[in-house]
């Protein structure tokens, strides 16, 4: 596999919102960044509706681009982006952009953005390399959507404290850029690389970095995903998202959770685990509705709101547990399902409680409708067969 | 990285938290030398009968102790584990999840100028049966000794796993969790080499799962170095979705980057037997000449 397609994080790969927990920046907050760090864009103007359309249009030069903000990737492809010189155009155009759909995902907002003549284009990263275990940067004398395929790509480590003039010099010299356009690249690589690491970014990408008619070099897409870890040294990405009233409530609750859209709740405690989970619900022809890891260590309580949450998941019908008892209870998880049972109607749950103390979690569950196993595969089995 | 005897002296960070206690409480039980912790401005006070201090350095310095485990919060991480190493902490079990990345790299640059070994973050620790030794958070119920070395990127998937070892007989050398981060401090080829040496060990049993490229870096590894002994390989996240965080930090697929298939057919190819389940694992080492 290439080494761009090994860190290539988004153009045009999946069309899946990536939105629960990784901070990817809109474009239009992106664009924020790289004007605070110096780093050239072209006047743009971020609308929320038509009437702000209309007047964004009408307060810069023409034609602009109308750039719909969705997070996944593909936009431009799935009709997302429009180049418009008038005013009726520009109406028609972001009524149609305001209500597409992109990968199920809706517009957050439309960037006005004035169009920028170029000739050619660049590409320009700074980004981790896992294998490697370092940051690089990646640049490349030709832009647009398939970064893997693009030849003569510069890749350089970059040291944990920063790049220095040179380094960015001596990358601007390896792509064979000359005199002032060397110049405006080092500068540029600089800006990326400080943003990056001032704001903790395991992305951020200029691409593509357009060469102008007048050869000045302008960022016409940007794209910046922040280290969620990270977070509490930077409150300002915290809250830049609107989650789902399920990803919220479990974010609140602490749990990983990732909506699947099958009839399979998939619940357990570790996060290894319940992806093993899934792997055995795919094999044995199963669709899971979500992952839900509760956490090591998890008590009554968090079984209870897991079980909760779950159970009016939409689309789920089947609830299936797997507890490998360590530092988690089994007994506690036992007495977390039989009190959520309850509360009233819940799911058919198929449950799997292995590990210490679990004859007495068994003993807990006999006599109420949930369905006991002592096998992951057996558990599985009967899920996916259903009542 | 030199692997912990019975007896040796141990250093918890933040014994004086909620995990750190708990986690002290089942360390000792298992057998380990918990002989001191240490958190700033708890000096003076004791957990399950160990004595506090402020410093690494004076804990270190009254114990002799060249091991620490972490229970530090992440956004106290670096500098704690920056502590340790200047203290002349050699192995360094980061049990802490959420730790930034950069913070973890670091961290690693610090651990290879100082000759020390960091294991994790977001990692359940280590474990030496013969030796009694257990550093980290793993049910001590589901390990025994033996000749198996079991590395693992998830927790959970190692319990399991190594239950089902321990049950069909197989016990371990050690069993070792490398963390569900996206950087780790030890890498999955470091831990082969490591398992390599060591003469006890018959037969090694890889747990990956979806992302990053440590798998296939692994395969390769084990292709031109002509590995000796055989590996068993389980990878989770076969079905799992694309751009999602699953649980880990380090479990997302990015296009066709770190995807399950592309992880087994890397190892398929270098010899490795790949289970398709956990409870596969056992009858695949069954097949191996051990």
């Amino acid at each position: 596999m290439s080494f761009a397609t090994r860190i290539l994080l988004g153009a045009n790969l999946n069309h899946d919102v990536l939105r629960a927990r990784a901070v990817r920046l809109f474009e239009y907050q992106a664009k924020d960044l790289f004007k605070a760090y110096g780093i050239p864009i072209p006047k743009s103007i971020k609308a929320d509706d038509l009437s702000a359309v209309r007047e964004a249009f009408s307060k810069l030069n023409h034609p602009v681009a109308l750039k719909t903000q969705v997070l996944a990737g593909g936009r431009g492809k799935a009709g997302g982006i429009s180049i418009v010189d008038d005013r009726v155009e520009a109406q028609k155009e972001a009524q149609r952009i305001f209500v597409l759909s992109i990968g199920g995902e809706k517009p957050s907002a439309i960037l006005v953005e004035e169009a920028y003549p170029h000739d050619s284009e660049m590409y320009l990263s700074v980004t981790l390399d896992r294998g490697d275990r370092a940051f690089v940067t990646i640049a490349a004398m030709s832009g647009g959507i398939e970064v893997e395929s693009m030849s003569g790509k510069v890749i350089r480590k970059i040291p944990l404290d920063g790049i220095d003039e040179n380094f960015a010099s001596e990358v601007a010299s390896l792509l064979a850029l000359k005199g002032d356009q060397a110049g405006q690249f080092a500068a540029i690589l600089l800006s990326l690389e400080r943003l990056a690491r001032e704001k903790e970014c395991e992305l951020a990408e200029i691409n593509p970095l357009a060469v102008g008619k007048d050869g000045t070099l302008m960022a016409l897409d940007a794209k910046v995903i922040i280290d969620d870890n990270a977070l509490f040294r930077h409150p300002e990405f915290a809250k830049l998202h609107p989650e789902d009233e399920f990803e919220g409530e479990a974010s609140r609750q602490g749990f990983a959770f990732v909506r699947l859209g099958g009839d399979i709740a998939v619940v357990g405690n570790g996060a290894g685990l319940v992806l093993s989970t899934l792997d055995l619900v795919g094999d044995a022809g199963g669709s899971p509705a979500c992952f839900l890891d509760l956490g090591g260590g998890a008590q009554q309580d968090r079984i209870e709101a897991a079980l909760r949450l779950v159970n009016r998941l939409p689309g789920v019908d089947r609830i299936l547990i797997n507890i490998y008892g360590g530092i988690t209870r089994t007994t506690d998880v036992a007495a977390g399902i039989t009190a959520v049972l309850g509360e009233g109607p819940v799911k058919p749950v198929y449950a799997r409680v292995s590990g210490a103390e679990e004859e007495e979690a068994r003993k807990l569950l006999e006599g109420t409708p949930v369905k006991l196993f002592s096998s992951a595969p057996d558990a599985v089995a009967a899920v996916v067969q259903g009542p | 990285m030199i692997l912990p005897k019975k007896g040796d002296p141990v250093i918890v960070q933040n014994i004086t938290g909620k995990y750190g206690r708990l986690h002290t409480k089942l360390m000792l039980e298992y057998g380990t030398n918990i002989a001191a912790g240490a958190t700033p401005g708890k000096g003076g006070q004791d957990v399950e009968g160990i004595p506090v201090f402020n410093s690494v350095s004076e804990a270190a310095g009254k114990t002799g102790a060249k091991i620490s485990v972490l229970f530090v919060p992440a956004e106290f991480l670096q500098s704690a584990g920056e502590e340790a190493l200047e203290a002349g902490i050699k192995l360094l079990v980061v049990i802490t999840e959420h730790v930034p990345i950069r913070d973890t790299l670091k961290l690693i640059q610090l651990a290879q100028s100082k000759g020390a070994t960091m294991i994790g973050p977001n990692c359940p620790g280590l474990i030496v049966p013969s030796q009694q030794v257990k550093l980290g958070i793993m049910p001590a119920s589901s390990f025994a000794p033996g000749k198996v070395a079991l590395f693992s990127r998830s927790g959970t998937l190692m319990y399991e796993i190594t239950g089902q070892l321990t049950g069909a007989g197989f016990g371990q050398t050690v069993a070792l969790g490398m963390g569900g981060d996206p950087i780790n401090g030890t890498t999955p080829i470091e831990c082969l080499d490591f398992a390599e040496k060591m003469d006890e060990t018959k037969a090694v049993v890889v747990v990956g799962e979806i992302g990053g490229d440590a798998e296939e870096r692994l395969a390769r590894h084990i292709q031109k170095s002509g590995y000796k002994k055989p590996v068993v390989a389980y990878i989770a996240g076969r079905h799992a979705p694309k751009e999602k965080k699953m649980g880990h930090a380090g479990a997302i697929i990015y296009g066709d980057y770190g995807t399950a298939d592309s992880k087994i057919r890397a190892l398929t190819a270098a010899g490795v037997k790949v289970a398709m389940t956990p409870a596969e694992v056992p009858t695949l080492l069954m097949q191996s000449p051990v």
